[in-house]
């Protein structure tokens, strides 16, 4: 159960034509995928395209109707390979993922689709995960598309281009036998708007009508085959596509009255573009423009007729590319210099050729290119009032900010089970330590930022194991690599488990099992976690209900793992030992420790209605919670240091002598029971207390509830006359 | 409306849980209903998980639409561009100015004041907490108008979440052309929780039109000292102690009165006039500056050094009975609620030896086979203070402060106690600064366990590097800021090294 439901929103996946369709982007692309007829789709879960995914979960039921089928893959490169079904078939597929990192994930897989060539339409919808709110290393597709030659689509960034993109898409990838990138940049895929429906069309091929095997020796990439394949690239796909973009259209010339200059832009930044010649009294709010626009909503390949006859009468044209290296700019630069043309390309000589081309960044951009190409025209700012905009504060103010404006580093949820194994591994580092240590992708990886500061190296998605055989023999402890259960089943049980045994890799392997693909919105995964007696587990009667779930510990053994231990996290003092014995023994081979606990916010969503029910129904319902006591709390913060959970924070000292804040429980706590066996564990202070809070009593509860108030009230009134014969 | 785009341009930061997604969908549903566009998006990203989440919303009218042509809204905020810019919480209103978002020409600042402290703050070894007024200070000058007041308070006291206030605060802001019915409405059509939401919308939509913003109320107890009035004593005892306490400077009164009332809860009279007898013989050597500030801070830090937390003091605290009526609000129970209280205690054998008479506690620490029978007892201790049993055996153990003074602990905290003292008075001959931090050392001395040992420890180190004599004022401080930047004494360590 993911942590967005779209239960009720994919309901809307069933208008047809003539209807209004309001909603987010992800979930118009959804709509335009089964416009198109695809028969099936699949992808893997991740910002920003994670929602996609939790869309197509959600819509089984819709899909099913229409005989489209669903996958949730096992990783990108299932995914990629799963479009293969367009190979030899008229069948349109659609997958996604988020890319770069999915798209190397992908990668052979993609290569080797690319090389075959498609007869159905078939599409990979990448999350392009750059700029600001992006979670990886900053790169592009772009550079894969061109290697591969699959062709990329960055559509305007409004709900009616986005899903006639997706329709173009797949004419496009049959007209050129040609799989597809289709691109959504971070804010498009979360953006809302409306556009007008069209029917849903069932697949021509499904299971109610299965295709007839065929085979095409020429499209499997074997030598002699491939050697054509490359030639067929060049020589047959690339000018159907060229004569197909061009055909319908897809990209877009807008009309401007200063002729002699132009901006050539991908479809994804064209609201940007926009908004900066509105500001510059260059454009009206419909988009109406004096500055001519190329836009290209196929950002590769490049159509050189089209650019040709864009830039043909201008003396300058700006190239707006965003990220590098600048690979449409150099595009640019050779079509128009073999066809002779010598229009000035400006481009990444007055525009940062690293980072996202933000509000600020285009129009500082075009603003500097306006002012040179066009010194005549009075613009709205000049480009030092606009450079100005960039920060308004004076160096005091600034200075001011940057002390007082605290950083808020992304980190685990209150209740999260990771957090008591980070506590241990810090407990254990101060005894054994220091340690190098091998992260990995996942919720995880915050470890490595405060207040844990736990991790060395992330290499990829359940690559962390892998990541410790180069270091290992050269560490002064046994190699300590953490991964999350998303991550072993992705890639790391093979790349990196079976690896290991393999190379008689000696180190130890913490899997964070918490039940679910957590990072990414909470989504299943092969593996299940057994809800364990933690202290908010009152209600726990109800586990999730899958009776398919597979097991890591069997495939960890499976793999020729000897050492295997199944510790639950909320034990911070037998994790500790755990711990402790894997760094000591001299045990020979891979360790693999199982850290299980069931991701709280999933945990959450299925106990609290439950709880609510209980009491309802008058049941005994206990629910736990921790206090710090603020008359012995001394304000160390120890306790915040090794734990860094959201509802443990801080309030002002209620003692006037003491000057340091003191720690406090808010109310968002969850009862996890992480505070108390921290307080134990790292003998921290007798400050932590857990309530449990009684709903429904029953008659045992309140009979000795009132006689331990009178015995406990009768022994603090003589206290209370005491303090005031003592006072001063 | 005076952008170029024709566009009314919104920024909102909420953390997580604070419902900007609600807040979003209502500013959406508002405009709908009047007959504006709206497109809005997000920046969640790893943001879901702890920092703040960034939605973006432009407005257009309808009426300003021409034939089928739609307005190109900007999916970036841009610094410059912004009309409102909503926060729900202080430091991230600063983030906003910070990111040039907050212009004076145009952006409405509407942000409540209260704190949602971020790690750095949290875990600081002694104050990390940034200066609020600052923040509140620097947004007010670059805000064409700037609604803020506690809105989280305001939220509390209808029970219920920000951003039905920060909805009305944006609708008694003013700068949406927006009928208030229509805000009303989008509440009432949600279905979920619609009177508590009313009414702190109206109560917030009140305040922003009324302009009631609140001043930055720092901190209780970091009022003038001057303000202070010496209460009359209750008992003929504690008549004494303050016939002593009123010889010292006005300016002192209110921590040593503090002092004092700790002391005598902690032990007795006696301990007390042991603490004006230490204070007495300071004040003969402060020249007075600042107000005797070298007397009132090394009040404030001998007082809370003599009632260090030992296992009777933490007995004496946990019994209080105060104590389970300051649970019940803090836990937020019903009132006739029924709860149970579960302790965490693990003592060490040093805590144990502490409370033993000294030869005793000296001998058990020093053999490693008394040591290895103690430790058995040492295993994390869960108690429900609740039940008869536990809280008369906490009484017990609160009972044995009488014997406090020939305890193991009390010689060992004491020793450590006089050598503090001396430094100062050393000092506070010739080097006022100098003896004034050297006080301020005591700020040290806190926690439990290692942490304890560490930092008097450190404390200690200080001590011997001031007693080497030429050492500057400056010096201690910097040590003594070393030693609160980190838990593993690396920065102490380099800067002593230095």
């Amino acid at each position: 159960m993911a942590e967005r439901s779209f239960a009720k929103e994919v309901l809307k996946l069933r208008a047809g034509d003539g209807e209004v369709f309001r909603g987010e982007g992800i979930l118009a692309i959804t709509k335009a995928l089964l416009q198109s007829g695809v028969s099936y789709v699949g992808g893997y879960q991740g910002s920003p395209i994670s929602h996609l995914m939790d869309v197509l979960n959600d819509a089984r039921e819709i899909l099913a109707e229409l005989g489209v089928h669903f996958e949730a893959n096992g990783s990108e490169a299932t995914a990629a390979a799963m479009l293969s079904a367009s190979v030899n078939y008229p069948l349109r597929g659609a997958v996604t993922w988020k890319s770069t990192v999915g798209t190397n994930v992908a990668s052979d897989a993609l290569s080797n689709l690319a090389s075959s060539g498609v007869t159905g339409g078939a599409m990979v919808i990448v999350g392009e995960d750059y700029g600001e709110g992006s979670s990886i290393m900053q790169e592009r597709t772009y550079a894969f598309a061109m290697k591969a030659q699959m062709w990329l689509l960055d559509p305007r960034p409004n709900l009616p281009s986005i899903v006639d993109m997706v329709e173009h898409g797949f004419g496009l990838s049959e007209a050129s036998n040609t799989p597809i990138f289709y691109m959504m940049r971070i804010r498009g895929c979360h953006v809302t708007g409306e556009f007008v429906a069209r029917d849903n069309v069932a697949p021509g091929f499904s299971d109610r009508n299965p295709v007839e095997p065929k085979r095409e020796p020429e499209k499997i990439i074997l030598p002699p085959h491939v050697y054509a394949q490359e030639r067929e690239k060049i020589n047959l796909r690339l000018p159907a596509a060229l004569a197909y973009i061009r055909e319908h259209k897809l990209n877009e010339f807008f009309p401007g009255k200063h002729q002699q200059v132009g901006i050539i832009l991908q479809g994804g930044t064209y609201n940007t573009v926009i908004r900066a010649l509105q500001r510059q009294g260059l454009a009206d709010p419909f988009g109406n423009t004096d500055i001519p626009l190329y836009v290209m909503n196929v950002a590769y390949p490049l159509v050189p007729d089209e650019l040709v006859e864009f830039c043909r009468d201008k003396d300058q044209v700006l190239v707006l590319e965003e990220g590098q290296p600048e690979y449409v700019e150099q595009g640019i630069h050779t079509v128009l210099r073999r066809a002779g043309v010598d229009t000035r390309v400006r481009g990444k000589d007055i525009m940062p050729m690293a980072g996202e081309y933000t509000g600020q960044v285009t129009l500082e951009g075009t603003t500097r290119f306006l002012e040179q190409a066009l010194p005549d025209l009075t613009l709205a700012l000049t480009a030092t009032e606009v450079e100005a905009l960039r920060n308004p504060l004076t160096e005091e103010d600034q200075q001011a900010l940057l002390t007082n404006v605290p950083p808020r580093p992304s980190g685990l949820c209150t209740g999260c089970p990771e957090r008591p194994l980070f506590s241990a591994i810090k407990q254990v580092q101060k005894e054994l330590g220091p340690f190098h240590i091998s992260s990995d992708i996942g919720c995880h990886s915050f470890a490595t930022l405060a207040p844990f500061n736990l991790g060395n190296t992330i290499m990829g998605y359940g690559l962390s194991l892998a990541s410790s055989s180069g270091i290992r023999h050269s560490l002064p402890h046994k190699s300590i690599s953490i991964m999350g259960d998303g991550g072993f089943w992705h890639n790391g049980l093979t790349s990196g488990v079976t690896s290991a045994v393999f190379n008689k890799h000696d180190g130890i392997l913490v899997i964070v099992d918490n039940g679910y693909a957590a990072a990414t919105g909470g989504q299943d995964i092969p593996s299940m976690v057994e809800p364990n007696q933690i202290i908010a587990t009152t209600m726990d009667a109800a586990s999730a209900s899958r009776t398919d779930a597979q097991s890591i510990e069997d495939a960890c053994r499976g793999a020729g793992v000897r050492w295997l231990r199944t510790v639950s996290t909320y034990s911070v003092d037998t994790m500790m030992d755990t711990l402790r014995e894997a760094l000591t023994t001299r045990e020979p081979g891979l360790k693999v420790i199982v850290a299980e606990g069931e991701c709280m916010l999933n945990r959450q969503r299925r106990i609290k209605p439950l709880m609510k029910q209980s009491i309802n129904d008058g049941k005994r319902t206990l629910r736990a919670r921790f206090v710090v006591d603020s008359d012995t709390c001394t304000g160390d913060h120890a306790c915040i240091r090794i734990s860094g959970c959201p509802s443990l924070t801080i309030k002002p000292n209620p003692d006037p002598l003491r000057r340091d804040p003191v720690t406090y429980v808010d109310n968002s706590c969850v009862g996890c029971g992480v505070c108390g066996s921290n307080a134990h564990a790292a003998i921290l202070c007798p400050s932590f207390a857990r309530v449990d809070l009684i709903y429904n009593p029953r008659w045992l509860d309140r009979v000795s509830a009132r006689l331990r108030g009178s015995v406990i009230g009768w022994l603090q009134a003589r206290t209370e006359r005491r303090q005031l014969e003592t006072a001063l | 409306m005076t952008a170029a785009s024709g566009t009314i341009n919104l920024i909102l930061a909420a953390l997580g849980g604070e419902g900007g997604g609600v807040l979003t969908n209502w500013v959406i549903d508002v405009a709908e209903r009047e007959g504006w566009l709206c497109q809005s998006t997000s920046l969640a990203g790893v943001a879901q998980r702890t920092g703040a989440t960034i939605y973006y919303l432009e407005l257009f009218p309808r009426e300003a639409l021409e034939g089928n042509a739609l307005p190109v809204m900007s999916l970036f905020p841009a610094q410059g561009d912004i009309d409102i810019a909503i926060a729900s919480e202080i430091a991230e209103a600063g983030r906003m100015v910070q990111r040039g978002f907050v212009t004076p020409e145009r952006t409405t600042l509407i942000a409540s004041d209260h704190r949602v402290y971020g790690i750095t703050e949290k875990e600081h070894l002694a104050d990390g907490i940034v200066d609020a007024s600052v923040l509140q200070t620097v947004a007010g000058q670059y805000a064409r108008d700037y609604i803020h007041y506690d809105m989280l308070t305001l939220a509390n006291e209808h029970g219920t979440v920000i951003s039905a206030v920060l909805l009305g605060a944006l609708a008694g802001a003013g700068v949406l052309p927006f009928a208030t019915d229509s805000y009303r409405a989008v509440i009432s059509a949600t279905g979920k929780a619609v009177a508590s939401n009313l009414a702190a919308f109206e109560a917030s939509y009140q305040r922003a039109r009324s302009r009631g913003v609140e001043q930055f109320q720092p901190p209780a107890g970091a009022a003038g000292p001057d303000r202070f009035q010496l209460p009359a004593a209750t008992t003929a005892q504690g008549e004494k102690l303050l016939q002593r306490l009123r010889a010292f400077p006005a300016g002192c009164h209110e921590i040593l009165y503090l002092g004092l009332q700790k002391l005598v809860d902690y032990q007795d009279y006696a301990y007390a006039h042991q603490y004006l007898d230490e204070l007495e013989s300071l004040l003969a050597l402060d020249s007075g500056a600042d107000d005797y500030s070298l007397v009132r801070e090394c009040g404030r830090y001998l007082v809370l050094w003599m009632c260090y937390e030992d296992i009777p003091r933490v007995a004496q605290l946990k019994t209080r009975p105060t104590r389970m009526a300051k649970i019940r609000t803090e836990v937020q129970a019903e009132p006739e609620q029924l709860f149970s209280v579960t302790e965490f205690f693990r003592p060490r054998v040093e805590e144990m030896c502490a409370l033993l008479p000294k030869p005793l506690g000296r001998r058990l620490l020093a053999s490693a086979g008394s040591r290895r029978v103690l430790g058995w007892f040492t295993g994390g201790k869960r108690l429900r203070t609740n039940t008869i049993t536990v809280f008369v055996l906490l009484r017990g153990l609160a009972g044995m402060r009488r014997w406090r003074r020939a305890s193991l602990g009390y010689s060992h905290e004491h020793a450590l106690i006089q050598g503090w003292l001396q430094a100062v008075r050393r000092a506070a001959g010739s080097d006022h600064a100098l003896a004034l931090e050297l006080v301020e050392c005591g700020r040290l001395v806190k926690g439990y366990g290692d942490t304890r040992a560490r930092t008097t420890a450190q404390m200690q180190e200080i001590l011997a590097y001031a007693a080497g004599g030429g050492v500057s004022a400056a010096a201690v401080a910097s040590l003594r800021d070393a030693a609160l930047a980190d838990d593993e004494g690396r920065a102490f360590s380099l800067a002593l090294a230095a």
